[in-house]
């Protein structure tokens, strides 16, 4: 077969052809569209039919919404404005926006919201016009410390990584059935990135905690406390209620209840309940005297910096 | 053969303890009786440290309604009155008694037999009552409570469970084996109880055919029905065992009473006979202890409160490989985390397993294959429960039936994503009763 035969048949293609000038002057080709105007018959009644509809609901909907009319405060909104907006429900109210409306309704200068602490109390009374009480400041501590060194280890835990899908199975991965699991389902609730795992353990950052207590319900094993915050704030970091031998066996940081600390404390600020000691804050003065006799391999007294904000310091 | 009309699985059977007769186990030299064997409130103690006791004394006294007596299972002297491991996977009051070796009942019980016709219906109870008897099957409920149901809800069947439906367990199979006549008297007695307008049954499982003859046998003549079962698990759910014998089913929050039926177990119904007519407190069981990893698996009779760790020297000591202990079945029995845990009235066996599946993380996606659904003898949909519960969506949960779950595991066992179905459905229920709590208080 020869090689030319196999050329492309270009013949019935079609050719392209330039469209002809309209302009004649410049030569470039100028685009009409012809079409029919569009106004015809059967729209006619589509228009008259959906326009009095929406007429007539417009006017129906202005005097539903004349008769149903809320008088909104605007107060609420700027109030709003102001509000963390994160819905903790530390105030005791389901959102801000309730918070909102029962302070603007209420002017009750005793409302605090924990979030924003005294900075907020100052800028809520500055809009309200009205001197607000200051909040007292709290923070999450953990009444534990029985990272994976320190407390004894029971059984190893193989199911479901949630505390209280672990209380289902048993009393806990740690021999102390009072310490903090170390599974986190706290973590959820923390709406502000405040908690992380170390080590077996719970770490709150105070810096970030604002004290809302949303995790408190969370913990199966109750480690969880709210404390004031404090710029030397000293507590017992233990929540086991064992007997002292029972304690000591278990974890190595144990709250024994031995009374030492009882008895050195001149502000008379420790007191021993069910197997624990406990510091009163009112009464503690944070000498520290009580963290020098504490005799548990791990010191279970634990001293603590929060940082305070207070209206007069700023 | 009869069976249960939904769901239900095979799981292996490994029986290996099944032609092995029961052993009295030696009473060890320490014995931890926990306060709270059974459902309900748990009893007070009522002994001090440095008490002397003797076999069947009262040391704990039941604490309100739903509660049982707690007796000493043998005699000595009152260590510790504290709070220890308890096989529910928690720590509860418990008291433990040096034992002496002696083993002398006290004055009054073990007497020879008397004749239950002689008693009237309340001593019947009191005695029942006062003996601490509680269903052996697992769950502990006070028997004395069960066996006076409300007035307006007459009983017509009454069931004996012997179907003894999980793996490895032959504690009641041996029981029928060894004493059918006082399991049949003890029946003869709960039948008693309900004047007549009872019929009795025995359900077994079509596994134990000796067993089924040796019923048989005792019961010839006496008005009672042997009825065999298919071998499927779960038959000895109470739910299933109903719907098997009966052609009945409970619905959702309903008890056996409102479809005119009483379960009670085989051991339950011994324990009966032996407090009614030989005034002999609860204060031994037959244990089951098995697994691949003890060196000689045998059915035990322990005393109550003697620990897992005597128990286990006592059968020739575990393997290195265990790595699991389970206090009663494989399907629905609880892992241990330490072997200082006692018997209590419910632990029908103990088993010493080395489980491969414990390494590693087990849990992968559902592929909505529906093998739980099908497996569901409560019809519901375990993966749907479980897909709830890890979203933390308690009230669809519950309106998809969280509450009409036994925690069975077939789903479990059935699950080829190896996801932990019943651990979820615990779960949810464990929130969910939290959550009901924080709103009562």
């Amino acid at each position: 077969m020869p090689a030319h035969s196999l050329r492309l048949r270009t013949g019935t293609l079609p050719r392209y052809r330039p469209p002809e000038p309209d302009d004649a002057s410049t030569g470039i080709p100028v685009c009409r569209l012809y079409y029919k105007p569009m106004v015809n018959e059967a729209f006619i009644p589509a228009v008259l039919s959906l326009g009095t509809l929406a007429l007539a609901l417009g006017v129906i909907i202005y005097f539903v919404s004349r008769k149903f009319h809320v008088a909104e405060d605007p107060m609420v909104t700027i109030i709003n404005g102001v509000l963390p907006g994160v819905n903790c429900g530390a105030c005791g109210y389901p959102s801000c926006n309730q918070f909102a409306e029962e302070l603007v309704r209420t002017r009750d200068t005793s409302m605090t919201c924990p979030v924003g602490g005294s900075d907020l109390a100052a800028k809520l009374g500055d809009s309200l016009g009205i001197e607000m009480a200051e909040p007292k400041p709290v923070v999450c501590a953990v009444l534990c410390q029985g990272s994976d060194n320190v407390a004894k280890p029971s059984a190893e835990y193989v199911g479901i990584q949630d505390c209280w899908a672990a209380t289902q199975a048993f009393a806990g991965p740690k021999l102390c059935r009072h310490s903090c699991i170390g599974l986190g389902s706290c973590i959820a609730w923390c709406d502000f990135n405040a908690m992380r795992i170390e080590n077996g353990l719970i770490v709150i950052d105070s810096d970030l905690c604002t004290g809302c207590g949303a995790c408190i319900p969370a913990c199966p094993t109750g480690v969880l406390v709210m404390q004031d915050k404090k710029a030397d704030r000293i507590f017992i970091a233990c929540n086991s209620h064992d007997r002292g031998a029972d304690t000591k066996r278990a974890c190595d940081a144990g709250c024994i209840a031995c009374q030492k600390c009882v008895k050195e404390c001149p502000e008379q600020a420790i007191v021993i309940e069910d197997f624990v000691a406990r510091i009163i804050q009112e009464k503690c003065t944070s000498c520290g005297k009580c963290i020098e006799v504490c005799p548990t391999k791990v010191n279970c007294i634990v001293r603590l910096n929060d940082t305070v904000k207070s209206k007069q310091a700023s | 053969m009869k069976t249960f009309t939904v769901g239900g699985i095979h799981p292996p059977e490994h029986k290996l303890t099944a032609s092995k007769a029961i052993e009295a186990m030696p009473i060890p030299a320490e014995i931890a009786v926990s306060m709270n064997q059974h459902l309900g409130k748990p009893a007070k103690p009522v002994v001090k440290v440095g008490d002397e006791v003797k076999k069947g004394q009262l040391i704990g006294e039941a604490d309100g309604f739903i509660s049982a007596n707690v007796h000493a299972g043998t005699s000595g002297k009152v260590k510790a009155v504290k709070s220890a491991p308890h096989p529910g996977g928690n720590y509860s009051m418990t008291v433990i008694i040096t034992t002496d070796g002696k083993d002398e009942w006290l004055e009054g019980c073990n007497t020879p037999a008397i004749d239950p016709t002689s008693l009237s219906k309340e001593e019947i109870l009191r005695k029942i009552k006062d003996a601490g008897v509680v269903g052996m099957g697992g769950a502990g409920f006070p028997t004395s409570v069960k066996l006076s149901p409300p007035k307006d809800k007459p009983v017509d069947t009454i069931i004996l469970n012997g179907a003894e439906c999980e793996p490895f367990l032959t504690a009641d199979h041996r029981l029928m084996l060894e004493s059918p006549e006082g399991i049949v008297k003890g029946l003869l007695i709960i039948t008693s109880l309900f004047e007549g307008k009872a019929k009795p049954f025995i359900g077994v499982e079509s596994n134990k055919p000796d067993a089924v003859l040796a019923l048989q046998k005792a019961a010839a003549g006496k008005g009672i029905e042997i009825v065999t079962l298919e071998t499927k698990y779960p038959q000895g759910a109470e739910k299933q065992l109903i719907n098997a014998i009966t052609g009945r089913t409970i619905e959702e929050g309903q008890l056996p009473f409102d479809k005119g039926c009483l379960v009670q177990n085989i051991g339950t119904a011994l324990a009966v006979y032996e407090a009614v007519c030989l005034n002999r407190p609860l204060v031994e069981r037959i244990v089951t202890v098995s697994g691949m990893e003890i060196k000689s698996a045998k059915n035990i009779k322990a005393v109550i409160g003697t620990r897992f760790s005597d128990i286990a020297a006592f059968a020739g000591s575990m393997s290195e490989k265990t790595n699991q202990v389970i206090t009663g079945g494989p399907m629905m029995g609880r892992s241990q985390f330490t072997l200082d845990v006692p018997v209590t009235k419910t632990t029908s066996g103990i088993l010493f397993i080395n489980n491969t599946m414990l390494t590693g993380s087990r849990e992968r996606t559902c592929i909505r294959c529906g093998k739980c659904t099908s497996g569901c003898p409560q019809s519901l949909e375990p993966w749907l429960l479980a897909t709830e519960a890890e979203f933390r969506r308690l009230d669809d949960a519950e309106t998809y039936g969280l509450m009409n779950c036994t925690e069975c595991g077939s789903c479990s066992y059935q699950c080829p994503s190896g996801r932990e179905l019943v651990h979820w459905i615990k779960y949810a229920k464990a929130l969910r009763n939290n959550r009901r709590q924080r709103k009562t208080a």
